[in-house]
């Protein structure tokens, strides 16, 4: 029996995937419960340095979603997000930080449900990868000498 | 200090029934910070406001946090409530408890926690927020309407009807555009000119409206509100004060056979010309490429024919320049050339012509007078195949979209020519009928039924002349892809809507999106189909992409309406979440160092240049500076920003770090 | 050799430049970088297989500015770096003149940066077989051992910024490391702070490093960080079509097609 409740952060666009996260809402729709939502004006606003401060908080996933590509409020910031992020990932993928534990998707305003599918496989996921214990070590470090 | 109020929201049961809203406030009264928390039934409502407003006099809160529905819902409600009680609006954050929390889960302790920890990030954000004025720009009351078509005259007598002054510029010397060429439209086959013309009269009539024909737009600068706008005007050589309009002069000139651009090719006018004769304004002028005096200094028979001495041989381009607060571009499109055809005869073929040269020949005031003949020997033509989708839907030729119009006036041409010779026969090679408008399947089916034009479905793969017949070679493949041929004595190819030459230059001129085709892109392709990225320049008509006059009537009116929103306030009030580079103390002065990737990223063009100076003028550095009246604060800027020298009010730095912490971090 | 002293004296001369960066003979038998500011000395600038320091990073120094127009001696890697630095809109073809050196020690001249660019065109940077091999064999391990591998690669590193001074693409007045307000990057060098300012580095040179291997040459430690950043050039051509930008064209990663490729977004 997984005991393990993952934490996971989304960092969302406010025009398209927080708004779907509200119809979601609206629609009673009931989803797995351990994803908190921080909302931002557009994706390309998401720094890749906060996803790796998510993870040295201990977060054990994230979540990116914003428009789909044409739909963006502000024409091309998913445009500039997509690119960001085909490049991180590649580099996070070198390094060996666990990109399975981060989900990167669109959802629009209408998809109501597609954002309670989107976190409800994200958490199934994250429980099975488990906790991330070797981020938290390597951000505990002052932790790990105390305890020596 | 921070001295933040967390009001939570009951919001009747909604979020209650499965929340613990007393805990939530009791834990949230606990934060660092926080100097008073409490909760209430209905926060939206008047005495849930004037709690809120009662406790920021009282406890003299620095900012709040309203734990409730979703902001995009009441965020605006709760600013204005802050507002009033005195506390600067942007001071005041909501935390989603119902669509985030209580509406999608079930009621237990890890609810609650997560509704704690929701209030808890919050708070955070709060605490960094910085108070923040709306921007006020000032607006200029006049239009600029560029593009002189039934796009451009619509939206110039809507907009002077609203009682602002506009300054419509056409390039051609005649408004009217390409809607004064069509003989006879869909579907009600009114004719074109009579619609129109009363229109062309009311703009040059209308006391608001200045026409400027035989005019470009030369160079814009600024921005909403406040646009500079050069307009060449292109020497008429006719002075218009003194011309009366009498034609004497186009009757005389001795250049009679340059091709008439009006008529498209399929007929002639003079040096000195009007382009129609219903032309608004009617005053004629000289093409001087084509002028016996302009190219060889001898003729000036105009000159001496006129009555009133309205010739002015050593007349300049003139430039104006226009302060103006709103721009709508109306430019246009045009079709493509038979010439681009290279199955259909590469334009050789006299009798191979498009549907705008078709239009012409249909026209009772064109070169044939309305009567269809065949432009190579000016017979009748017995056997006429249209062809649609010439161009269109085809990668090949580089326009994979549907033109939209053909359809329709394809099925219209066809209708005009079994009107107008009776005992004709017409055919029509299609891949799908589009007729999806008002009225219109029942147009098309009226050319099929009544009319009995022959649909036939399938591509013509080519067309070449023999004994002079035009050998039309085209499949049925409703008929399991059977060969067709047919021996016509004319085609008409449904050409491509294109856009103009020129388009390109323009759009860079004006600092405005285009698409690949050279189309200008419109801000979203669903919600915001009439204005462009740049704010304050709007889109009405083909321009945009092809498509019929009701659109673009539509588009017109949309647009305007769009201007006389703007001309209705006397200050433009924008949302201050923008964008701001930083400036610091000398030596430095900002630690921006002029890289620029932000500008190249901005979908605004909002990022510009400052030169630093020191005390004697001298340039000591170069950084970014933010248009505040064209940034829209969507912040792809601050996350490209190597040196973090650019943030956005709102949503700083500082504020999203602190999300991030407070929301994974419950001690 | 001889032309370019010729050249680079004949420039201080006439005044048409008031220092030239270029290489002289250094401590042992190591080159370092000079700056000549009276024709006679240009005696002193050399140029063979030890002159691999990219001098395109003193372009940007306050402290260099100060002292008037450069000249700059260019080998391939200097002037891919030169170009950089134009597209950044950090030089402009007044600001400085450029002699170059070719793979055979040939002077070669410009008369604008945009000639340099044509120049590179025959010069493009090519990853070697050597490191592909390298990047490649690191992907093939599984995750927790690549990332225990990096740990310990990155574990010598003691925060110098030796790669960072020496970067000629790294000219902000104030890095993002010296930001406290938030504070992005843990500055001690442990295993938390090593890693976030490696990732750091390597995505802010995304789509402009040069492949100079300045850094890794720096580097006291020996620390294979041009590994990520050669990583990082590999991706951004494969997935964006180039591997810096030009003078003409933007950046790859702040420009964008409509069409760009991904499998991993839902």
């Amino acid at each position: 029996m997984n005991e393990f409740e993952p934490k996971i952060v989304a960092f969302v666009c406010n025009w398209c995937t927080y708004a779907g996260a509200d119809l979601t809402g609206t629609s009673r729709i009931k989803y797995a419960q351990n994803v908190k939502i921080i909302r931002f004006p557009c994706t390309g606003r998401i720094d890749f340095m906060l996803l790796l401060k998510a993870f040295s908080e201990g977060a054990d996933g994230i979540i990116v979603s914003g428009c789909h590509p044409n739909d963006c409020h502000y024409t091309s910031g998913n445009f500039h997000a997509r690119r960001r992020w085909i490049t991180f990932r590649g580099l996070l993928d070198l390094l060996g930080i666990d990109v399975r534990r981060i989900q990167y998707s669109w959802v629009s305003a209408a998809e109501g449900a597609k954002w309670a599918d989107i976190v409800n496989t994200t958490v199934t996921n994250i429980s099975e990868l488990g906790p991330y214990a070797d981020y938290a070590k390597v951000a505990n470090y002052l932790e790990k000498e105390a305890n020596l | 200090m921070s001295k933040i109020g967390v009001f939570i929201c009951h919001c009747g049961e909604n979020i209650s029934a499965t929340v613990d809203v007393e805990k939530v406030a009791e834990v949230a009264g606990t934060l660092d910070g926080v100097e008073y928390s409490t909760h209430y039934k209905y926060m939206c409502s008047d005495p849930g406001q004037s709690l809120i407003k009662q406790t920021i006099k009282e406890k003299g809160l620095t900012g709040v946090v309203v734990a409730a529905c979703s902001p995009r819902m009441h965020e605006p409600t709760f600013r204005k409530a802050c507002a009033e009680a005195g506390l600067n609006p942007y001071l005041c954050e909501m935390a989603n408890l119902r669509e985030h929390c209580s509406w999608v889960h079930e009621k237990s302790d890890a609810t609650t926690q997560k509704a704690s920890d929701i209030v808890r990030t919050l708070v955070e954000k709060v605490k960094h927020n910085k108070p923040l004025q709306s921007i006020k720009v000032p607006i200029t009351k006049k239009a600029l309407v560029i593009g002189g078509g039934i796009a451009g005259i619509q939206a110039s007598l809507d907009i002077a009807n609203a009682g602002h002054q506009v300054v419509l510029v056409e390039k051609d010397p005649s408004i009217g555009g390409h809607m004064s060429q069509l003989s006879e439209t869909f579907p009600t086959l009114d004719c074109s000119q009579c619609i129109l013309t009363p229109r062309m009269v009311e703009v040059a009539q209308h006391p608001n409206i200045t026409m400027m024909t035989y005019s470009e737009l030369e160079k814009l600068e600024g921005s909403i509100g406040n646009f500079k706008a050069t307009i060449r005007k292109k020497a008429k050589s006719v002075d218009e004060k003194m011309c009366t309009g009498c034609g004497l002069c186009t009757t005389k000139c001795p250049n009679k056979k340059i091709p008439s651009e009006f008529n498209t090719g399929l007929g002639t006018r003079t040096a000195i010309y009007v382009p129609f004769p219903q032309a608004v304004p009617n005053k004629p002028v000289i093409d001087k490429a084509n002028c016996t005096y302009y190219q060889k200094g001898k003729c000036k028979i105009c000159e001496k024919t006129c009555p009133t001495g309205a010739i002015c041989f050593d007349q300049e381009d003139e430039f104006v320049e226009l302060e103006v607060g709103a721009i709508v571009v109306a430019t246009g499109f045009n079709v493509m050339e038979t010439s681009e055809f290279a199955e259909y005869g590469y334009g050789k073929y006299k009798d191979v012509i498009n549907g705008l040269q078709f239009e012409r020949l249909a026209s009772a005031s064109g070169p044939t007078l309305g009567e269809i003949r065949r432009p190579s020997d000016g017979k009748i033509p017995e056997k006429i195949v249209f062809i649609a989708c010439a161009g269109s839907r085809d990668p090949a030729k580089g326009k994979p979209y549907c033109s939209k119009i053909c359809c329709m006036y394809t099925a219209k041409h066809a209708m005009l020519y079994q009107h107008k010779v009776h005992g004709g026969h017409s055919y029509v090679f299609y891949m799908d009928i589009r007729a999806a408008g008002k009225n219109y399947d029942e147009f098309t089916r009226r050319a099929i039924v009544e009319d009995e034009v022959n649909y036939i479905r399938g591509r013509v793969s080519r067309v070449y002349e023999e004994n002079g017949k035009l050998i039309v070679k085209g499949v049925d493949t409703l008929l399991n892809a059977k060969p067709v041929e047919i021996e016509a004595d004319m085609v008409v190819l449904a050409t491509a809507g294109v856009a103009n030459p020129g388009s390109e230059e323009l759009a860079q001129r004006m600092h405005i999106s285009y698409d690949a085709y050279n189309f200008f892109s419109e801000a979203h392709p669903k919600l915001k189909p009439v204005e462009t990225n740049t704010v304050g320049i709007f889109l009405a008509g083909a321009c945009q992409a092809p498509k019929d006059i009701p659109e673009t009537v539509s588009q017109a009116s949309g647009a305007a309406a769009k201007v006389a929103i703007l001309f209705s306030q006397d200050e433009l009030s924008r949302d201050p979440a923008i964008a701001v580079v930083n400036r610091c103390a000398p030596p430095l002065f900002s630690t921006c160092v002029g890289c620029f990737m932000c500008a190249t990223a901005c979908p605004y063009n909002a990022i510009g240049e400052e030169l630093i100076k020191n005390r004697n003028g001298e340039v000591i550095k170069r950084v970014a500076k933010v248009n505040p009246g064209l940034c829209q604060g969507c912040g792809t800027c601050v996350a490209f920003c190597r040196s973090k020298s650019i943030d956005i009010d709102g949503y700083t730095n500082e504020q999203m770090y602190s999300e991030v912490m407070a929301l994974l971090n419950n001690d | 050799m001889k032309e370019l002293i010729a050249k680079a004296a004949g420039l201080l001369e006439s005044n048409t430049v008031q220092v030239v960066i270029g290489y002289g003979q250094g401590s042992a038998d190591r080159s370092r970088a000079i700056f000549i500011t009276q024709p006679s000395d240009c005696e002193q600038l050399i140029f063979d297989s030890r002159c691999i320091q990219n001098l395109a990073v003193y372009l940007t120094k306050a402290e260099i500015k100060k002292m008037g127009k450069p000249a700059i001696v260019a080998s391939i890697p200097v002037l891919r770096s030169i170009v950089q630095l134009a597209a950044e809109n950090q030089l402009t073809n007044d600001s400085l003149v450029v002699l170059g050196v070719s793979p055979e020690s040939q002077l070669v001249e410009f008369e604008s940066l945009a000639a340099i660019e044509s120049y590179l065109e025959s010069h493009k940077i090519e990853i070697d077989e050597k490191y592909r091999k390298i990047i490649e064999d690191i992907k093939a391990k599984p995750v927790a051992e690549r990332f225990a591998y990096w740990v310990k690669e990155l574990e010598p590193c003691f925060k110098c910024y030796a790669c960072r001074a020496a970067c000629p693409l790294c000219y902000c007045t104030r890095c993002t490391v010296e930001n406290n307000q938030p504070q992005w990057i843990s500055v001690g060098s442990h295993p938390l702070g090593n890693l976030e300012w490696h990732i750091m580095r390597a995505m802010h040179l995304a789509g402009r490093c040069t492949d100079c291997e300045a850094c890794y040459t720096a580097c006291p430690m020996s620390i294979p960080i041009h590994l990520l950043t050669k990583s990082m050039l590999q991706d951004v051509n494969e997935n964006f079509g180039s591997y810096g930008s030009s003078i003409s064209k933007p950046n790859s990663l702040s420009s964008f097609n409509p069409d760009d490729k991904e499998s991993f977004i839902r």
